[in-house]
């Protein structure tokens, strides 16, 4: 009870970060009621998580952070979020995300723009700001993000706290709003390593409900090493270019000093066809979503627009008058894509370009590397309304981070430095389903890394 | 690779997308921004007849055929925006037969 | 009519939508069962909220694969789901899953007896896999639409053809031929009016002898076997007509109205459909196995034509009488049971064509008497205990109220009498008062055995055996 209390208090305290979108009153009674129903004897238990709003969850609304679903009450609820229950946790409200997770920064929420927890100035990135920010403030201990081209690691990086982003088919989709069906997954934040795995290790697992998650058992946590003996963690060039910003550039070096320290083994890698990354991505992301999205129509749930008296005109105010400017674009470019004409140039090349983006993580894994280590965004936290000019900017942030996505493959960001007082986060790419290993080097990097000194 | 006024009101329609005539020259630049960004795959070279990736199954795993939905805490007389005597209820599309 | 009237030649194919018989939907579990009250076989899944994800239906992928089995298609290995994104409020994701560039099966056929033509092998061109959408009706509330999604997410095969058909009359025997297979191998009901079988046509015509394909409409809202007929007449006179009068065909969709037998174009939409194919990201490829094709192709019965051919010669039916036992499968069955209970195989298969078939009719085509009752009833008229007459009565009341043949017949006093001694007795009564008609038949007037056998019926009421009082007849009136 005094929990519940507690865990209300600390969310209510960082309301000025405008990250959680579930109202005060709501949220406290709802954690009373939780906390009386919670299984005691959950690995979980007791603990809040906050739950990114594109997450159904059948306690509090589900907008996705849009107006289409203003008000939307989910009559179920995520695989995830069962598991997160069955495990004694309390769901401690819904988070600010960009609208259908389409963003870089929380910029593009329906609900306002979420604050960087150590400049107000600053966007917490995106599209799970919300989660990262809270989390990075101490208002809750973990939180679930989601990523399609690095929502959880971007905004873990720019806040200072651990992101993960599993294999992808390690949790179940059941019940996360899709956005690029084969790019989404659901993903954790926390102030460690520990944290955020234990939360990813309750998620995982088989379900039917989701034909595209595999039928594993739920990961299992390593132990932390004592060394990275036998570790060889590969940095591939593509991701340290030139012009990276410099003090990105000794964050991360300071990082690879301390992981060869502990004994790992540094090599230089090379994934050639990374500069395709991006609109590789730009392609397939919205190609996918502009048909996720057409379920919404105003005809079977959420609100729908006033005054239409014929079927059209239903669905096109609805839509046009419920989807953002960002959700829009992304729609007609991914409609487009796919439209007669366009297909084989388009889309169907982006698939092509997916596998040989995909074997080139192949061959350096094959090679001898059992993981890469990479800067998570090319610079930190940049300020809010920089990056809304031109839309394909907003989208170059995300150049270190689509690549996982693309390739399936699960990756961690957790802090490795500051510059000029903001957070720089350094990720981990490992090889699908070998979790274990990476969380193992991220234990390692976690304890010899100082997070929060000047690069 | 730009695309035309004319191309980004057909989308729209494809899309079922009210856009503003006001917004619509901002819209046609951005979208040709993006478009001319992503036109650089189709020249990438090596990329011809390479089998698509997709991750996840190599298979479809099937379920048993029986009768036992998914979990619905309420139904849809909660949560549609129109409904009466059991139907969902939208207004005529406007050409119907 | 026909084919080809006035130097026209008619070309036809057909897309058939097939609903499964499965006990749940394709994707999701609720109940694919037709007839509930509206909205309440529905779940996250298949009303298309948010977040929810297709979970695929093994046994439909069977009855699939035995269906394009049955048909003589290729199987593939490998064949992926795809979306097709079009906008209608009984759509609820606003896509279909369904399949596109990598099909289920392909290139199988379906040999059927044309009206015309004779035999005619129609090619499938391809059967895939997808699910239905829901139901609109646009009748019930003023200016607006009702839907219902107890049917959305309902698995489906379609089955396409090539453009083989020449008249509407062979586009219906080829859907009463596939109606029948499918029936046979227990995938479907086939029933247009539950919806569980669904056509659309394509519809050309071009100068006979000509080989170039014409422009094709589609004809859509064909809702019995009786309309596609009527459907596809009316829209040949009209192309017929149109070209005739020096204009041409715009590729478009008909809707075939069947209150005044016409067809009308759908009023175009705005644009034409692009339905963006693109391949499922929430569903793996379908792999099948070959020992799961070789399963499913060891549970295919014998097919309608394979049985019919079979009963001609294990039966010695004429082919006709074959057909019509083969019609159905439940009736073949039961054709056999009674056979294999011990009925002579031709009189079997003339009760069966007759009062059984009758009785089914008028009860919807329950079989009503056990195959071994009939097979003991069909035994008691050859045996002589029985007229044929007699019989049907007790047929009827087998057909009511179930029971015993043989007990029955004593119960309504139909048993004949085929003791010797009693017939014996009638007779000589019969001769003894007919001494003329004797005379007269022995002289040479043997026609009067007729009249003898008659009156021996009359003397026994009905009771003797008349195949018996005719042989002691004869005896009796030998030289």
């Amino acid at each position: 009870m005094t929990e519940a209390k507690a865990a209300a208090d600390r969310l209510v305290k960082a309301k000025r970060l405008n990250a959680l979108l579930t109202p005060v009153k709501e949220l406290r009674k709802s954690l009373t009621e939780q906390a009386l129903a919670a299984r005691p004897t959950g690995v979980l238990y007791g603990m809040p998580v906050a739950v990114k709003d594109n997450i159904c969850t059948l306690e509090f609304t589900t907008t996705c952070g849009s107006k289409i679903l203003e008000g939307y009450r989910s009559p179920y609820e995520a695989t995830a979020v069962a598991k997160l229950k069955a495990a004694g946790a309390l769901i401690a409200g819904k988070t600010n995300c960009d609208e259908f997770a389409m963003g870089s920064s929380t910029e593009h929420s329906a609900y306002g723009r979420s604050i960087h927890p150590l400049d107000k100035a600053r966007v917490p990135g995106g599209s799970s700001g919300g989660s990262a920010a809270l989390v990075a403030a101490g208002a809750v201990p973990a939180a679930l993000g989601s990523e399609t081209g690095g929502s959880v690691r971007q905004p873990a990086s720019f806040c200072g706290v651990v992101g993960i982003k599993p294999t992808y088919g390690r949790v179940s989709r059941y019940g996360l709003v899709a956005f690029g069906s084969s790019l989404d997954q659901i993903g954790a934040f926390g102030r460690s390593v520990h944290d955020a795995a234990r939360v990813l290790s309750v998620i995982s697992g088989r379900d039917p409900k989701d034909a595209t998650c595999e039928d594993r058992d739920p990961l299992r946590l390593p132990t932390v090493p004592e060394s990275l003996q036998g570790f060889v963690i590969g940095l591939p060039r593509e991701y340290f270019p030139p012009d990276l910003d410099p003090a990105v550039r000794r964050a991360c070096d300071r990082a690879v000093r301390l992981m060869k320290e502990q004994g790992a083994a540094v090599r230089e890698v090379s994934l050639p066809h990374t500069q395709y990354a991006v609109p590789t991505y730009y392609v397939i992301a919205p190609a996918e979503a502009s048909s996720n999205l057409a379920r919404f129509d105003g005809v079977r749930f959420g609100p729908r627009a006033d005054g239409a008296t014929d079927l059209r005109t239903l669905y096109r105010r609805t839509r046009g008058e419920g989807f953002g400017p960002e959700v829009r674009r992304r729609i007609l470019v991914g409609t487009y894509v796919l439209s007669a004409g366009y297909y084989d140039a388009y889309y169907r090349r982006a698939q092509q370009m997916r596998a040989l983006i995909a074997q080139d993580f192949r061959n350096a894994f094959d090679r001898g590397v059992d993981l890469l280590f990479t800067p998570t965004t090319p610079t930190p936290a940049f300020k809010a309304g920089e990056k809304l000019a031109d839309p394909v900017a907003m989208y170059l942030s995300d150049i270190f981070t689509v690549t996982a996505n693309l390739a399936g493959l699960p990756a961690i960001s957790l802090p490795v430095g500051r510059v000029k007082g903001l957070p720089v986060g350094g990720q981990f790419i490992g090889q699908a389903f070998l979790e274990d290993e990476m969380l193992e080097a991220a234990y390692a990097l976690e304890r010899a890394v100082p997070a929060t000194e000047e690069a | 690779m730009s695309v035309t006024r004319d191309d980004v009101l057909r989308i729209a329609q494809l899309a079922e997308l009210e856009v503003e005539e006001d917004g619509l020259p901002a819209l046609v630049d951005q979208m040709s921004r993006i478009l001319d960004y992503i036109a650089q795959l189709s020249p990438a070279t090596g990329s011809n007849g390479l089998r698509p990736f997709v991750p996840g199954p190599d298979a479809i795993r099937f379920q048993p055929d029986e009768v036992k939905p998914w979990p619905l805490a309420f139904g849809p007389e909660k949560f549609a925006p129109a409904f009466k005597d059991g139907f969902f209820v939208v207004p005529k599309l406007d050409q119907f037969e | 009519m026909g084919g080809g009237g006035g130097g026209w030649e008619t070309v036809i194919g057909l897309e058939t939508h097939v609903q499964l018989r499965t006990l749940s939907k394709m994707f999701c579990g609720c109940s694919a069962a037709f007839g509930a009250a509206p909205n309440t076989h529905i779940c996250p899944v298949c009303l298309g909220l948010p977040g929810a994800l297709p979970a695929p239906n093994g046994e439909a992928l069977k009855l699939a694969v035995r269906a394009a089995l049955a048909l003589g298609c290729t199987v593939h290995a490998k064949s992926i789901f795809a979306r097709k994104n079009y906008f209608y409020p009984d759509l609820p994701k606003g896509y279909q899953i369904s399949q596109f560039e990598q099909p289920l099966a392909t290139q199988g056929s379906l040999s059927f007896l044309a009206p015309e033509r004779g035999l005619v092998t129609a090619t499938i061109v391809r059967l895939h896999v997808e699910e239905d959408a829901g139901k609109s009706l646009h009748d019930r509330f003023p200016k607006a639409t009702a839907v219902d999604l107890n049917r959305a997410g309902v698995p489906l095969i379609e089955i396409v053809t090539g453009p083989d058909f020449r008249s509407p009359q062979e586009a219906r025997a080829y859907l009463q031929t596939l109606k029948q297979v499918l029936e046979y191998i227990g995938v479907s009901d086939c029933d247009m009016e539950k919806g569980s079988l669904r056509v659309d046509a394509n519809v050309s015509v071009r100068r006979a002898g000509e080989s170039a394909l014409g422009v094709k409409t589609e004809v859509k809202n064909i809702n019995s076997f009786a309309y596609v007929e009527k459907a596809l007449g009316v829209e040949r006179e009209r192309q017929v007509a149109a070209l005739e009068a020096g204009g041409a065909i715009a590729q478009q969709t008909m809707l075939y109205d069947s209150k005044d037998n016409a067809v009308r174009p759908q009023r175009s939409k705005e644009e034409s459909h692009d339905y963006r194919y693109f391949p499922e990201p929430d569903l793996p490829p379908l792999v099948l196995t070959p020992e799961f094709v070789a399963e499913q192709q060891s549970l295919l019965p014998e097919l309608p034509a394979s049985k019919r051919e079979r009963f001609v010669a294990q039966y010695g039916l004429p082919r006709q009488d074959a057909a019509v036992l083969t019609a159905g499968r439940a009736v073949a069955d039961y054709y056999e049971g009674v056979v294999h209970a011990g009925a002579e195989a031709k009189a079997a298969a003339n009760w069966v064509m007759g009062e059984v078939l009758a009785d089914a009719k008028d009860h919807a085509e329950a079989l009503r008497v056990p195959a071994a009752a009939l097979a003991q009833l069909i035994g008691l008229v050859k045996g002589g205990t029985l007229s044929h007459q007699a019989a049907k009565r007790v047929f009827g009341e087998l057909a009511n109220r179930g029971g015993d043949p043989r007990t029955i017949a004593e119960a309504l006093g139909v048993i004949q009498v085929a003791d010797p001694t009693a017939v014996a007795g009638w007779v000589s009564e019969v001769l003894g008062t007919h001494a003329n008609e004797v005379g007269r038949y022995k002289s040479g007037e043997t026609k009067l055995m007729a009249f003898f056998v008659g009156q021996v019926m009359k003397a026994s009421k009905g009771k003797a055996d008349p195949k018996l009082a005719q042989r002691v007849l004869e005896e009796k009136l030998a030289p």
